[in-house]
């Protein structure tokens, strides 16, 4: 680790509890003065209440107007909200199953947080048991690094109904089955689209897992082992309930990843066919960006933003009990 | 907003100053006053399409000194066009088929006005047949001009195959559908469909209702006046579906819901094509013999017929685009002017890939018959509907098509919910 | 010992158990090379579809390896005659000031919060861990109106000032959070020594702590570049001249423009995937710490 100029214990990259304690002396002058502190946080500040704080209380103020050119120009109160939550197109709770961008919503969060978690520590147990372990997180954790929008080319060609060009409909085809239209079927495209999204992320659920399900101590485990406790009951009793925490967390990073999801479906499908595969990003970027419904939009915006205060309210909890500040 | 509004009051007097000194009510293109300014236009075309355009601004070019750059836009344009207008910066000059878009973008105070540019639009009216610049109006100021159009009552089909199969052009829908039985019954699937893009759907079902229903109806169906849940939509489309069957369509309907409509084209007409028969608007023939297929040879394996009557019911539809301007800057009002004229029309009818409302554009203007042909069946019809789904609302387009999408598949479409949507739309725009 | 190896408990296995075991490995081995299939075969698929002419890949499919005609065509015709090149260019354009200015003003921030003391730190630091959840949508209309009607002579959105604003301030909240973790895990003697012999913050921070943590902030500016190089939501929005539209634009474009032209496609695709992909294999390890970082704590 880089060139330290007077050399000390090596830093641990994660910090524990106690470090901080420990770090909590000397950290500044003894009372608290503004000083040069401003120099140093004066360009964050300026950027964030700039372009972080003053356009979320705009677009919250904006939202409950007409909001035409995105300037304020007629209150209308919650007409923007009502009109939203009765528009089939959002949420379409009279037929069954529901429909609707808020509803797809619902579907990733369910299928794809759940799945990309449940791979993730498959392989993160399982391939912790060879020695090419690396190569095989490595491999998966590939589609990190790849853009949405390359994603979503690589699978439209593989999604692709032509038997000559996609796979999946070649293989199907090699087995007498006729080719399934994956992202023009409106019943099929959402899961096909997850399937994407799994494919994609659970390279990121592997690689913390790992880490998590390592630092558990090696002899708390053995010692089970030596009293005769069975691989499934150290897998379920011992090794789920410690890396609880990191899945929680690596939980919520998807959940966050799902309320803002658009790349992917902007590229994919467009939202189609139809209405079918919308999400609430997409509808958001529409509403303001193509029909011209700033005031709409930004009610869609202000959603996403309600959807992601309890994540917000849990992040800055877990921070605060974690740390000893 | 208000240093662009004074701008244009001082654009407007100046205007009219030069207009009283000019002496004639007719827009001419002022040759010198804004030569050598730029101006950007965007629109949609691009291969053959935007070729044929470009020798338009060549002129125009020529004919006044000011250069018009071209940019297309073949991605979503409505989307495109609507955060450049957020960001302060819009092209110049816009030509767009989106009816609804125009409505939107006017509304929003984003449009000059077309009289506000220092154009004289009464002068105008003697231009185009009636009902033309209506169509570039909003909520009775004219905000555009139709500047091409296309038929879309033309039913593509391949004649040498037609003689082949011994079959010949029906007249109405009846022979129409029977035609398609025959065929089929001949072995051959007959129709190509590109439903993937559900605009071609929406063309059907216009065209169809068109004339089932009367252009009266047709009207107040695409003004938000009439229910969609009134019987003559589910009637428009069972007969719709009485053509587009599994069989008739050639690779099924599955297969089609993922094909593009370009495609589509080369199902009937590319070098090993099957099907027969293909309905999309004029345009097809450029897009047919320049791309798809260069060996085809118009009238014997390529050609068209009206598409086929319903009942006694012959509306023509028509696709256009219109010229809006955003700005007036120098040499906005000029290509504006220009593109109301013969002139333009000329060169551009010259191209054989569109259509000029102009009506001083003789028939000779046009390369070849398949053409002449159109701008004649346009010009004779009884009455002439545009493209219902370019009226609608924003988003109201992909709504009907994606509803058509279902139709053909055999589900059943909602038209009461559908109808709830498209009120909140048309509320929405207001 | 890994807690993970099990099963063999101080050498003492019957014969059953030992081919249970044998059948257990053959099963794991099959599982995991299933698992690399499948997560590497899309990938080489498009790869290997990028060097296929074009009439190649509407006659056969890719897998077809007796079909093997392999050429750089593709890839010459969407640098020069689709734009790709400029798109590049225009990628690296806006990627590299949005990668540094976050870098900067993230690690300026992240001292003052681990070793300054200044009046409401601890709530002003909580309210940057709040801000991280904030999506970028509610500043999209905010900001396209104010660039519009408030300082429209700058021409942000003309350029690139309104993207490398937008991807900097947004980049924030994460890169003040991650870095501030790290700097407060630094040893406070070191800092304090310095302190007592006069040393001014700016000198500390320039010469102690950014030297000590460049690992820490490799890792953060990598992980902020690749996410630049990747975004299309940004770009879509706030990059509004076509000629200066990052590769993720081009490609879409391309996309709804030649659906299915795969030889374009693919060969844009892997233009736009090779450079995160270098980065991600020859950096793995920063990327990946950059991650852990941030979500385990």
């Amino acid at each position: 680790m880089g060139l330290a100029p007077t050399p000390v214990a090596p830093t641990q990259y994660s910090a524990r509890a106690g470090g901080r304690t420990a770090a909590r002396r000397g950290r500044g002058p003894e009372s608290p003065r503004w000083g040069t502190a401003l120099l140093f946080l004066a360009p964050a500040a300026l950027l964030l209440l700039v372009f972080l704080v003053y356009p979320a209380i705009y677009t919250v103020l904006l939202s409950f107007n007409r909001g035409r050119n995105g300037v304020f120009e007629q209150w209308i109160g919650l007409d923007n909200y009502t009109r939203l939550f009765s528009d089939p197109d959002f949420i379409n709770l009279s037929t069954f199953p529901p429909s609707g961008a808020l509803w797809n919503n619902v579907l990733w969060v369910v299928f794809y947080v759940s799945i990309v978690i449940f791979l993730g520590l498959i392989i993160a147990v399982v391939a912790a048991r060879v020695r090419y372990e690396s190569i095989v997180k490595a491999i998966v954790f590939i589609p990190m690094a790849i853009a949405a929008t390359a994603l979503a080319v690589i699978w439209k060609f593989i999604y692709s109904p032509d038997t000559n060009i996609g796979l999946l409909n070649a293989i199907l085809g090699s087995l007498g089955v006729a080719p399934v239209s994956w992202l023009g079927d409106p019943g099929i495209v959402n899961f096909a689209l997850i399937a994407v999204g799994i494919w994609g992320s659970v390279g990121f659920a592997t690689v913390i897992l790992s880490a998590a399900v390592k630092s558990i101590p090696a002899e708390v485990i053995e010692s089970a082992r030596v009293e005769g406790a069975t691989e499934r009951q150290i897998f379920f009793r011992m090794i789920l309930p410690m890396v609880s925490l990191p899945m929680s967390v690596l939980a919520v990073t998807l959940v966050v990843n799902v309320i803002k999801l658009f790349d992917l479906i902007y590229v994919m499908t467009r939202g189609g066919p139809g209405k079918a595969s919308q999400v609430i990003a997409f509808t958001m970027f529409q509403q303001a960006f193509e029909a011209g419904q700033y005031g709409y939009g930004s009610a869609v915006a202000v959603v996403m933003l309600v959807l992601l205060v309890p994540i917000m309210i849990f992040n800055v909890r877990r921070f605060r009990t974690s740390s000893v500040t | 907003m208000r240093s662009t509004r004074s701008l244009a009051a001082i654009a407007f007097i100046a205007s009219i100053v030069i207009t009283a000194c000019g002496g004639s009510g007719t827009p001419t293109p002022v040759g010198t006053a804004a030569a050598g300014s730029t101006i950007t236009v965007m629109s949609l075309w691009g291969g053959s399409e935007q070729a044929s355009f470009q020798k338009v601004l060549d002129a125009f070019k020529t004919k006044s000194g000011v250069i018009a750059n071209y940019e297309s836009i073949r991605d979503n344009y409505s989307t495109i066009l609507q955060t450049r207008i957020s960001g302060g910066n819009p092209p110049d000059v816009a030509i767009i088929p989106g009816i609804g878009f125009l409505r939107q973008f006017a509304r929003q105070g984003s449009l000059k006005k077309v009289a506000d540019l220092g154009i004289d639009v009464n002068a105008l009216k003697s231009n185009y047949p009636p009902g033309i610049l209506e169509i570039g109006q909003v909520d009775g100021t004219q905000y555009a001009i139709m500047v091409k159009f296309n038929s879309k009552s033309t039913m593509w089909f391949r004649p040498d195959k037609f003689k082949t199969l011994g079959v010949s052009a029906p007249t109405d829908f009846a022979g129409f559908t029977k035609l398609l039985g025959d065929i089929k019954a001949k072995g051959t699937a007959p129709m190509g469909l590109g439903a993937a893009d559900s605009w071609t759907l929406t063309d059907w079902f216009e065209n169809i209702y068109a004339k089932q229903a009367g252009p009266e109806k047709y009207d107040q169906l695409f003004s938000g006046k009439l229910p969609w849940t009134d019987a003559t939509v589910a009637a428009a489309v069972d007969t719709m579906k009485s053509a587009i069957k599994d069989d008739y369509v050639a690779g099924g309907i599955t297969a089609a819901l993922g094909r593009s409509f370009t495609d589509a084209i080369g199902q009937t007409f590319a070098a090993n094509g099957t099907a027969v028969l293909y309905y999309e608007g004029g345009f097809v023939g450029g897009i047919a013999t320049g791309q798809t297929n260069t060996a085809l040879k118009v009238g014997e394996t390529i050609d068209w017929f009206d598409f086929p009557a319903v009942g006694s019911g012959k509306t023509v539809t028509i696709g256009g685009d219109v010229i809006a301007a955003f700005t007036n800057k120098p040499g906005v009002k000029e290509f504006l002017a220009y593109m109301t004229s013969a002139d333009s029309g000329s060169v551009w009818a010259g191209t054989g890939a569109v259509i000029s409302p102009v009506k001083a554009v003789p028939a000779s203007a046009y390369p070849n018959d398949l053409a002449k042909r159109e701008a004649a069946q346009v010009a004779n019809a009884s009455a002439v509907r545009f493209d219902g789904s370019d009226l609608l609302p924003s988003g109201g387009g992909d709504n009907l098509g994606a509803a058509l999408q279902n139709a053909i598949q055999g589900k059943t479409v909602d038209w009461a919910a559908f109808e709830t949507a498209m009120q909140a739309k048309w509320k929405a725009e207001k | 010992m890994s807690i993970l190896a099990g099963g063999v408990v101080q050498g003492r296995m019957t014969p059953a158990g030992r081919v249970v075991a044998a059948l257990n490995r053959t099963v794991i081995h099959v599982a995991l090379a299933l698992i690399g299939l499948i997560w590497l075969v899309p990938t080489l698929g498009l790869l290997v579809t990028s060097f296929r002419p074009r009439s190649d890949i509407q006659s056969t499919g890719w897998w077809d390896i007796s079909n093997l005609h392999l050429t750089v065509d593709n890839y010459r015709q969407v640098l020069e005659a689709q734009g790709m090149l400029q798109a590049f260019a225009n990628t690296v354009f806006i990627a590299v000031p949005s990668t540094l200015l976050p870098l900067g003003i993230c690690a300026l921030a992240a001292y003052a919060f681990s070793w300054m003391r200044f009046p409401f730190r601890d709530t002003l630091f909580l309210i940057v861990v709040g801000l991280l959840m904030v999506p970028v949508q509610v500043a999209f209309i905010p900001l396209l109106t104010a660039f519009r009607e408030l300082v429209p002579g700058l021409e942000l959105t003309r350029g690139y000032g309104a993207v490398w604003l937008a991807h900097t301030a947004f980049a924030l909240p994460f890169g003040i959070f991650l870095l501030r973790n790290f700097f407060i895990t630094l040893p406070p003697d070191m800092i304090e020594a310095a302190r007592i012999d006069g040393a001014s913050d700016v000198w500390i921070f320039r010469k102690i702590v950014v030297p000590v943590s460049v690992p820490a902030i490799a890792a953060y500016g990598i992980f902020q570049f690749l996410w630049v190089w990747n975004d299309l939501l940004m770009a879509l929005i706030f990059v509004q001249d076509s000629s200066k539209f990052p590769m993720t634009r081009a490609i879409q474009n391309l996309l709804s423009q030649y659906g299915t032209e795969w030889h374009l496609l693919a060969a844009g695709a892997f233009l736009l995937m090779i450079v995160p992909l270098i980065v991600f294999f020859s950096l793995q390890r920063y990327f990946v710490q950059g991650l852990l970082a941030g979500s385990i704590k």
